[in-house]
């Protein structure tokens, strides 16, 4: 089997780990804020200001997770023209594809 | 390619095949036949290569899941399918595939490929052996069920099948996976079901041992909670050429033999002891062989079974 293929392979597999990874850590993260600030946000006295720190949280967690898949794809981008740089340096003179071990 | 690397691709296709597949990804087997190590060209050419011009009885070897053709080796170096080669003179042919994939849908593409090599042998092929060890029997009655329906030409030239820890009626480990899935993604909790949802990314070939399903229509009949005994089996062993069935044990002794079969697969299920109710098959044209003390995956390569193998080609069919 071609060996970049395979290398392309692993590389969507570990970006495909991170994205969904972090889509349900994140879901699992704002989920479990939900009954705390529920119960919080209950308390006439300090319901206004628990509001706005639970959109806080949820917008702290959204960035943060947010962020981790943007850097997950930049770095996909980039193994990519790595992996698109092997392939040509591995391509014989005659143009033909290259063939894997 | 390493071996070692092989063998990771493996692990990982029978973990998560089905999805590498679906999504297109390099690191997905393709069913190949493998020579000396590399995939086989499926022409007259690199069939005769393979085989040699002269060949006209194949054994076509199909390891289990998450395997490749390297789980036959002994540590002599020989194999069943070398074995059989040098002493009966059946030219050995190596599969290797994706085992995360159905077993229906790996049964189907082995009946093709099986049609092409006997279309490309350099000569007639006058007998065709099936040998599978563990999943790899599954898909071996998967692609024979196959070629029964489509009328392939290879299915009469098949005298002999050999199963060896093939679990027939299904494997408990998965059911009980099935049932742990299933219990906790009922707690209404985040983790819980975050849990569930990583459980449940297993491959349909692994969802499929849990019953032995051989067609797409068989994961109807799968039991919504953890069956304690094997179940029955809808589709029978085919008629028109004898099956020998290897089952070994973790134990000599048989009460734990009976408890543990090979520690994966049950004797029951090894030896396709059906229940009332499953589909029949002709006894007479069955042969079982229990080795004690042979766990699952050293049934892929023992002398032993070796020994069960060599004796069941001595009988006539």
């Amino acid at each position: 089997m071609n060996r970049t293929k395979r290398l392309r392979g692993l590389k969507q597999l570990l970006q495909d780990a991170v994205e969904h990874g972090s889509l349900a850590v994140e879901r699992v993260q704002l989920e479990r804020a939900k009954l705390p600030f529920a119960l919080l946000e209950r308390v006439p006295t300090i319901a206004a200001p628990a509001r706005g720190v639970h959109l806080i949280h949820d917008a702290a967690v959204s960035t943060t997770h947010g962020m981790i898949r943007l850097v997950n794809r930049v770095v996909g981008d980039t193994l990519d023209a790595v992996i698109d740089e092997v392939e040509r340096a591995d391509a014989p003179p005659s143009g033909e594809g290259s063939e894997g071990s | 390619m390493g071996k070692k690397l092989e063998l990771a691709i493996a692990a990982l296709n029978g973990l998560v095949g089905d999805h590498l597949a679906r999504s297109g990804n390099g690191l997905a087997t393709e069913m190949v036949l493998v020579h000396r190590g590399e995939p086989l060209e499926l022409d007259r050419a690199g069939l005769a290569d393979a085989i040699g011009t002269e060949a006209s009885r194949l054994v076509v070897l199909v390891h289990g899941l998450m395997g490749t053709e390297s789980v036959w080796e002994l540590p002599d170096g020989s194999d069943y399918g070398s074995s059989l080669a040098g002493e009966l003179g059946y030219a050995p042919l190596y599969l290797r595939y994706n085992s995360g994939l159905s077993i229906a849908d790996n049964g189907a593409e082995l009946a093709r490929l099986l049609e092409a090599v006997v279309e490309l042998a350099p000569r007639p092929i006058a007998e065709l052996v099936l040998l599978g060890h563990s999943m790899g029997g599954l898909v071996i009655r998967a692609a024979c069920h196959d070629a029964s329906v489509e009328q392939r030409r290879w299915l009469p030239l098949v005298e002999r099948a050999i199963y060896v820890g093939t679990p027939h009626l299904g494997a408990p480990l998965e059911r009980a996976g099935r049932v742990f899935s299933k219990l906790v993604a009922s707690v209404p909790d985040p983790v819980t079901r975050l849990v569930a949802q990583v459980a449940d990314l297993r491959s349909d070939g692994i969802r499929d041992l849990g019953d032995a399903d051989l067609r797409h229509e068989d994961r109807a009949r799968r039991a919504p909670v953890l069956g304690l005994r094997d179940p029955s089996h809808p589709v029978p062993l085919l008629d028109g050429m004898r099956h020998l069935l290897v089952a070994g044990s973790v134990s000599a002794d048989p009460r734990v033999a009976a408890l543990f079969g090979d520690a994966l697969v049950p004797l029951e299920s090894a030896t396709f002891r059906q229940r009332p109710g499953g589909a029949a098959h002709d006894d007479a044209h069955c042969e079982v062989s229990l080795l004690p003390g042979i766990p699952h995956l050293a049934l892929a390569h023992d002398p032993r079974v070796y020994e069960a193998i060599r004796r069941f080609f001595e009988e006539p069919t």
